[in-house]
């Protein structure tokens, strides 16, 4: 069980996360509603300048379908030039370890995985991938498809906002997301994290005699710059094959801490963004005790066994740090990982897969926010249902047409996580991968697709699913895990735009009551829907776990 | 024509002609930004504030570099202190308190050095970090480099 020691700091820790995110929230609304800012001086020329070469009219107003079309487009173009780099990275620059290009399956999987921010790895990036690769194509695609999240996110709230006739420009969100805010979070946090001793260096890997005279390399590299957006733009992919357990990823018991901040920055600032966007900042209420709630009932679950330093877990990180780690990232939809996954308490897993099903906990840069708005026009219109009013969010009707399109974006995900587990057993392609039989074989599997599906990229598997059946069948589930439910749920905010609206409204969302009723919902709908593949997963190994060793 | 209906045709030109143009634009822009500017403004700025730790904190003994203070590297002779051969990064630079201690008797009657000096000079080399749950750790490195100094006459020939 947990002592007073950890609960306090697990309070600590949330309690910065909150308020270092509402530090940021007036900023970022700045930059979304294009008020003066203190950077204009320097960044109003650089964006001009972007928007002259890119062909980009900043003044041209968009619909959620040319919004989504281009957000798509650019999307698919730098999946296109990732996936050529990784293809040629043999003949291209910066790469004095003189790795060769990707089979194409793997650079396929690869930057479908990156660009989705889902961050699965089927390789182990220090043994796999030239400093040219980790900067042109993984650190590239963690930038852009973390500012695509943001932008697409910031859209759909512009539909709720009263009196707007437009959700925005694309490319303006996205070139500012990245230039206002990307950008300068990760330049302080990069020289933070190698202050802290994370290595950025050009130099190859440094080979050394070692005090007994062998010879070995220490695997040095450009790892800082990436490690800072890999956090903050919770994509979760690491440098290394180990993520944040290898020591220069995450060095320090005091870098485990930050790194930990630094994943749920921006998806907890959205949060407060939100209500100041729609001028109703008692409306960011629901989703905070909502994602928080929900976060916190994580880790509730992760932490009922005891947990101590065991193998698969780094002796400075220790057991504590390790399974906090685990929840944050699932629930942040990150997916980096500072253990191995298979060293943890099946309940931990458990808490991880809540996490991923749930996607809103608070969830990844942007999407986390949308996913928790349609959480939210569900429970409008389950309320509606329970007490006949007819069921209103922000004074708007809520209509069939809306219920349509979040039930279609809810069930995009059980659909790209069953059917791929059951073929994957189906063709045999599970037994040749998975370490065990059983309900963790089963687990691992399970875990897999999820992970993809919720773009989260934490996984147990890693360089064994390196294989045609699962790079392909992956990919295909992180694509169409990220762009349906992006497309549809941008829809629901283009449809909220100038929809008339009452001043009376009969349900206070801003209540503690409906947040209840929120985290209630959400939990109801995705253990109804999961439940039994839990069950034969997580669960039973738990229950097995229980009974073989003798202890909870 | 009017300047207003000529920027309306501009940009009605633009989303059915050119808008995958200007997405391919952006995404090489976006690329020389991200993928190229950032990481090496962000390496430049590091090599000079901060070079030790940007290239890896490297250890430097007897004259040479002998590895770095974060990655664990092999001891195999019984006249040393052992890293872990399990955990999840395969290069843990640390092993707890205990298991330190616990090498103390091999280390003993391998090289006749009292046990309790031996305890002395883990106690001395603890990370004096108790974080919540963590556990007192040492660096195995830099603990057998202490070891090396300490008692240069038992390991003579070693950095």
């Amino acid at each position: 069980m947990i002592d007073a020691g950890q609960i306090i700091a697990i309070i600590s820790i949330l309690a910065t996360a909150l308020i270092l995110g509402r530090l940021l929230s007036p900023y970022l609304v700045r930059v979304f509603t294009s008020a003066p800012q203190r950077l204009d001086r320097l960044l109003n020329p650089v964006e001009g300048w972007i928007y002259r070469l890119g062909g980009i009219d900043p003044a041209r107003r968009m619909g959620w379908r040319e919004y989504f079309i281009s957000a798509f487009s650019i999307n698919i173009i730098q999946m296109a030039i990732a996936f050529l780099i990784l293809l040629f990275q043999g003949v291209l620059p910066l790469n004095p370890q003189g790795f060769p290009g990707l089979r194409w399956d793997l650079a396929l999987n690869t930057v479908v995985s990156f660009a989705t921010n889902t961050n699965l790895q089927h390789y182990a990036g220090e043994t796999t991938l030239s400093y040219f690769s980790q900067m042109t194509a993984i650190q590239f695609l963690q930038f852009t498809s973390a500012a695509t999240g943001i932008s697409v996110a910031v859209a759909m709230v512009r539909g709720f906002v009263s009196g707007r006739k437009d959700i925005g420009n694309f490319y303006v969100d996205f070139v500012r997301t990245i230039t206002r805010v990307l950008i300068p979070l990760c330049f302080i946090a990069s020289l933070i994290l190698v202050a802290m001793g994370v290595p950025q260096t050009l130099d190859g890997y440094m080979t050394v005699k070692t005090v007994e005279g062998a010879t070995r390399s220490i695997l040095v590299g450009p790892v800082a710059s990436l490690v800072s957006i890999m956090q903050i733009g919770t994509n979760g992919g690491g440098y290394y094959g180990a993520n944040s357990a290898y020591p220069f990823q995450n060095p320090t018991p005091l870098s485990n801490i930050f790194e930990l901040l630094l994943m749920m920055l921006i998806p907890t600032a959205l949060i407060f963004v939100y209500g100041r966007l729609i001028n109703d900042r008692k409306e960011s209420r629901p989703i905070l005790i909502g994602a928080y709630g929900i976060y916190a009932l994580d880790i509730a679950i992760a932490f009922i066994p005891a947990v101590a330093l065991s193998a698969g877990m780094e002796t400075r990180i220790g057991g504590f740090f390790s399974t906090l780690w685990t929840v944050t990232t699932t629930a942040m939809t990150t997916g980096s990982v500072n253990s191995s996954l298979s060293s943890m308490n099946p309940l931990a897993i458990l808490a991880g897969f809540v996490g991923m099903l749930v996607q809103a906990s608070p969830g990844g840069d942007g999407v986390g926010l949308m996913y928790m708005l349609m959480y939210i026009i569900m429970t409008v219109f389950l309320v509606g249902l329970m007490s006949g009013r007819t069921p209103e969010y922000l004074g708007m009707k809520i209509t069939g047409g809306d219920v349509k399109l979040v039930m279609a974006a809810f069930l995009v995900h059980p659909v790209i996580i069953l059917v791929p587990t059951v073929l994957s057993y189906a063709t045999g392609a599970a037994t040749s991968v998975i370490t065990s039989s059983g309900a963790i074989g089963f687990t691992q599997i399970l875990y897999e697709f999820t992970s993809a599906a919720a773009n989260n990229g934490s996984d147990f598997l890693g360089s064994l699913a390196n294989t045609p059946f699962f790079n392909i069948s992956t990919a295909v589930v992180m694509f169409v895990g990220r762009y349906a439910p992006m497309a549809i749920l941008l829809a629901l905010g283009g449809s909220m735009l100038s929809r008339r609206r009452t001043s009376e409204t009969a349900l206070k969302t801003s209540s503690v009551a409906f947040s209840t009723v929120l985290i209630a919902s959400i939990m109801l709908l995705v253990v109804l829907t999961f439940f039994p593949v839990l069950a034969l997963g997580p669960i039973l190994s738990f229950l097995q776990g229980h009974t073989a060793a003798g202890v909870g | 024509m009017t300047e207003d209906s000529a920027k309306n045709e501009n940009s009605g030109g633009q989303r059915a002609h050119g808008g995958h143009l200007v997405a391919a634009r952006v995404a090489i822009i976006s690329l020389l930004v991200c993928g190229v500017i950032f990481p090496l403004v962000v390496t430049g700025v590091a090599q000079v504030l901060l070079p030790y730790q940007a290239n890896g904190e490297p250890v430097s003994a007897g004259g040479r570099i002998v590895g770095s203070n974060l990655i664990a590297q092999p001891f195999t002779g019984p006249i040393f202190f052992h890293p872990r051969n399990d955990s999840a990064s395969g290069v843990d630079p640390d092993i707890t308190l205990q298991d330190a201690l616990a090498q103390v008797p091999r280390i003993h009657s391998a090289t006749g050095i009292p046990v309790s000096s031996l305890d002395d000079l883990i106690q001395r080399n603890v990370v004096a970090i108790s974080w919540i749950s963590g556990e007192p750790y040492v660096n195995v490195l830099n603990l057998n480099l202490q070891l090396i100094r300490d008692f240069p006459s038992v390991y003579a020939g070693y950095p």
